[in-house]
């Protein structure tokens, strides 16, 4: 990827309506390494939705999405899988599996995609979760632990193994109050390094304390994606 | 004017296909819709096997669901394999060495045993209980992870479902298919002997009796009871994982459960079915 290539690069890229159910309007956005873009829309599953598109898992009808100078049409499974080990992502829903501990769900992507030695991946685990709010790592399964427990694993898996780019969906409603400035400082730390940053955000108390940081601020709507002016 | 003949036959072709390709269409679905998971079945499973030969396939938490399901069939089955052994043996076994004893024919326990008990009817029951026991809860799991949408989490973390769930569970039930079967067939044929000596049948050692089986035994049997076993395990894993990973949005519990038992259960007989045209 040149250096000064675009992260995520949404070229009037129109979706497969039947796939996903987002409007086929033809959606544009660039975020570069660093960049932070807070997406507002109030609906969950359209978030999710587009935050799929974004990862290469909804066909397209026309355009073009490309992710570190890479389409994602033209990859194979393989290809694809490994691309995606590089984003972080925090999902609201079906991101934790119940046939493991919290401690393998948050692990699991990157014991499955580095190589790294078991014990650093435990170690790197267990100082984020110290960052986030937590004794250690939780072992108990997801289903057993509340919400806000689930917010702060959900960071700590988003956060783990140097991602290139994050895509967050709105977890306010759930992250305890104490976590949101480690949250902050993950982030901006994260984009020190050079990972871009899509966040989805349903009000703007979510983002408020961070606006001064954030590059772009777009909206999502059933006609499409929006450019707003960062306040 | 009246129309040209070459118009009025198009014509009456149209009528007449207009008139059976709904026949046509319901019968192709049909078709499709039954062969189905048959094609999948023989998709994944060279699928299984292909991925299973590249060592970057095998990462840690492949390994990991290969071991915990392995420990799952083993540990869940074994119990419910040493006890089915054991009535399958007194039945079998006694019965057997009684009325073959009893018409003179003494010296052919040990071929009857290894034809009926260990080769045809373990495999079976092999089956039966691995897919009641593992097989419908691998079903289910899956097929509620694909319901509440965890699947498709792990496909948008770059984890691909196939490799972190249906070929280590596919491996673990062929490896768990093998070790079962063989706890089958010595239990049942010990249990057998147990009650057969007590009762007077068999008046031989039990190196003895294990020595008449073994010696029973053609070289095509010690190549097929294994690997009965083995691909016993291997479609139970795979039919109740593909059939898993394929439910739709439509199905609920009361609608994979018994789909996934019909299909368990055919593909147990199917692969005894093979064998037996075959050998």
């Amino acid at each position: 990827m040149a250096a000064n290539a675009p992260l995520l690069e949404l070229r009037d890229a129109v979706p497969s309506f039947e796939e996903s159910g987002l409007m086929p309007a033809p959606y544009n956005l660039r975020i570069m390494p660093g960049e932070c873009a807070v997406i507002d829309c109030r609906d969950f599953e359209r978030a999710a939705m587009f935050a799929d598109l974004c990862t290469g898992m909804i066909p397209l009808t026309q355009g073009s999405i490309k992710f570190m100078g890479l389409d994602w049409s033209t990859l194979y499974d393989r290809q694809l899988n490994a691309l995606r080990g590089r984003i972080g992502r925090i999902s609201r829903h079906g991101s934790w599996l119940s046939l493991f501990g919290t401690h393998l769900n948050i692990m699991l992507p990157h014991l499955y995609h580095t190589t790294d030695p078991f014990e650093h991946v435990v170690r790197r685990a267990t100082e984020l979760g110290h960052t986030f709010g937590f004794p250690g790592l939780p072992i108990t399964a997801p289903d057993r632990l509340s919400g806000a427990d689930l917010a702060r694993a959900a960071c700590v898996r988003a956060f783990m193994g140097r991602p290139d780019l994050l895509i967050l969906e709105d977890i306010s409603d759930m992250l305890p109050e104490e976590t949101v400035l480690p949250f902050f400082e993950t982030m901006t730390a994260a984009r020190d390094r050079g990972c871009g940053v899509l966040w989805f955000v349903r009000s703007s108390a979510a983002w408020h304390a961070y606006r001064k940081a954030v590059n772009i601020h777009m909206r999502l709507l059933d006609e499409g994606l929006f450019s707003l002016r960062v306040v | 004017m009246a129309p040209p003949e070459e118009s009025r036959d198009t014509g009456r072709f149209a009528t007449l296909v207009g008139r059976f390709a709904p026949w046509l269409a319901a019968l192709g679905r049909l078709t499709r819709h039954q062969v189905r998971f048959t094609l999948l079945l023989i998709g994944a499973g060279w699928g299984t096997l292909r991925e299973s030969l590249r060592p970057n396939s095998w990462r840690r938490p492949v390994i990991y669901e290969f071991r915990a399901t392995l420990r799952q069939v083993i540990g869940g089955g074994f119990l419910s394999i040493v006890i089915t052994a054991t009535l399958a043996g007194l039945m079998v076994v006694s019965q057997a060495a009684y009325w073959l004893g009893y018409a003179g024919m003494a010296q052919m326990t040990g071929s009857i045993l290894v034809s009926v008990l260990v080769r045809e009817i373990s495999p079976i029951l092999v089956g039966i209980i691995l897919m009641g026991r593992s097989g419908m809860l691998s079903l289910t799991e899956i097929g509620m992870m694909v319901l509440g949408g965890e699947v498709r989490g792990l496909q948008a973390r770059g984890i691909d479902p196939f490799l972190v769930l249906v070929m280590p569970r596919t491996f673990a039930f062929t490896v768990g298919g093998f070790t079962l079967g063989m706890i089958f067939a010595v239990v049942s044929l010990l249990m057998g002997f147990v009650v057969a000596h007590a009762s007077g049948a068999i008046t031989s050692s039990v190196w003895t009796f294990f020595f008449n089986v073994l010696a029973a035994m053609t070289t095509w049997d010690y190549l097929v009871i294994p690997l009965k076993f083995v691909l016993v395990g291997f479609f139970v894993g795979l039919g109740a994982c593909i059939s898993g990973l394929t439910v739709s949005s439509n199905d609920t519990m009361a609608t994979i459960m018994p789909r996934g038992f019909a299909r368990g259960i055919m593909l147990v007989l199917v692969v005894n079915i093979l064998f037996m045209l075959d050998f």
